[in-house]
């Protein structure tokens, strides 16, 4: 007597077919939500505060004779400057475009932060005509520290570990908004 | 009538069925990997700023994540604030019709020997006596039970060529009524 022939051969042959389509419905809804709220544009800003000066302020200031770190912007150069002389004032010609020297004037300011590496603030001094594409450039340039930089190690004053420092000058001013030069 | 169905049509049928089986590996490929892109690409933000089309826009390599704020944006053809129109710049014959603004300011409308512009002025006062009002009325409070004061914010959107001289009047203006804080929108410098 014959045996019944092995289910297993018949089944082999069989394909097994997946039903895809709630999975696409998955899909095509997830790439249009997505699509939707894609940012193509990736912003950010650059802060700045508004100068301040009341004449207590100022007489301090006048005794106390801080870095007051100050660029300003001329004509045909740049000039890193310190009102109380606490540093040598350097003139950086511009580029030949007639733009600051951004990556000269990063690189004398990282000078500056090594002599005071607890100084934050910078006075920025632009002129009439400058645009606002140098300035956000100068800002760069006089806010962050680049990773060819020299590492700049302070103490924080909290924990008493020795820290590199992120940013060179995060603090930007405008030492001529309510001037008229 | 599938009963009186002739042989033949019954073969062609089938043969048909067979011809239009759909082969979606390949679509769910592609889809996958636009998934896994737009995935990546995806940022939650919860900011509003606004640009307008046609405005250069500086690049910075600055970090910071732009927050919610007022905003004042200076377009080739005039002040806008929150979305509004406050002051159109002058317009002179070489710029008429040339898609670059002059972003100059009628002398009419400043004052405060040509530092501050009025119209600007009076739209952020108003603008900060509104946000004023609306902390006095919030319910969320300090913690010796005042209003949180007003926190004197303002983005400046503005294209990239624009000058200092007309930028200082912007913040000067924009000082005199009580902000405080600049924030320049930038494109972000691609890493």
């Amino acid at each position: 007597m014959l045996r019944r022939p092995s289910s297993r051969r018949k089944s082999h042959g069989e394909q097994i077919a997946l039903n895809l389509v709630p999975m696409m419905d998955t899909f095509v809804t997830l790439i249009a939500f997505l699509l939707y709220t894609m940012v193509f544009v990736v912003m950010t800003h650059v802060e700045t505060p508004l100068p301040t000066a009341s004449p207590t302020e100022v007489a301090e200031k006048l005794k106390e004779k801080p870095l007051q770190l100050t660029v300003s912007f001329r004509k045909d150069e740049t000039e890193i400057w310190s009102p109380f002389s606490k540093i040598a004032a350097k003139k950086i010609p511009n580029t030949p475009e007639g733009t600051p020297d951004v990556a000269a004037i990063h690189a004398r300011l990282v000078e500056v932060k090594q002599q005071f590496p607890n100084e934050k603030q910078v006075v920025l001094a632009p002129t009439g005509s400058t645009s606002y594409d140098s300035l956000v450039a100068a800002m760069d340039g006089i806010r962050m520290l680049d990773a060819i930089d020299p590492p700049i190690i302070v103490k924080n004053a909290k924990t008493g570990v020795d820290e590199a420092l992120k940013l060179l000058f995060p603090e930007v001013i405008f030492g001529n908004i309510l001037g008229n030069d | 009538m599938p009963a009186f169905r002739s042989i033949r049509t019954r073969r062609r049928k089938r043969k048909l069925n067979a011809a239009f089986e759909l082969q979606l590996t390949s679509l769910i490929d592609v889809l996958v990997i636009i998934l896994v892109f737009l995935l990546k690409s995806y940022q939650t933000s919860m900011n509003n700023l606004t640009t307008v089309s046609g405005l250069q826009m500086p690049i910075s390599s600055s970090q910071d994540e732009p927050r919610d704020s007022l905003q004042v944006i200076l377009t080739p053809e005039g002040i806008t604030f929150e979305g509004v129109r406050v002051l159109d710049f002058q317009q002179d014959v070489a710029s008429a019709g040339a898609s670059e603004g002059t972003y100059k300011l009628p002398p009419e409308a400043l004052d405060e020997g040509g530092k501050r512009v009025v119209a600007l002025f009076n739209t952020l006062v108003a603008a900060r006596e509104k946000s004023e009002l609306l902390k006095q009325k919030s319910p969320v409070r300090d913690a010796q039970g005042n209003p949180l004061p007003f926190d004197g914010v303002l983005a400046v959107t503005a294209d990239k060529r624009i000058q200092y001289d007309t930028l200082r009047k912007i913040m000067y203006t924009a000082g005199a009524a009580g902000f405080k804080i600049f924030r320049f929108t930038a494109l972000k410098k691609e890493t």
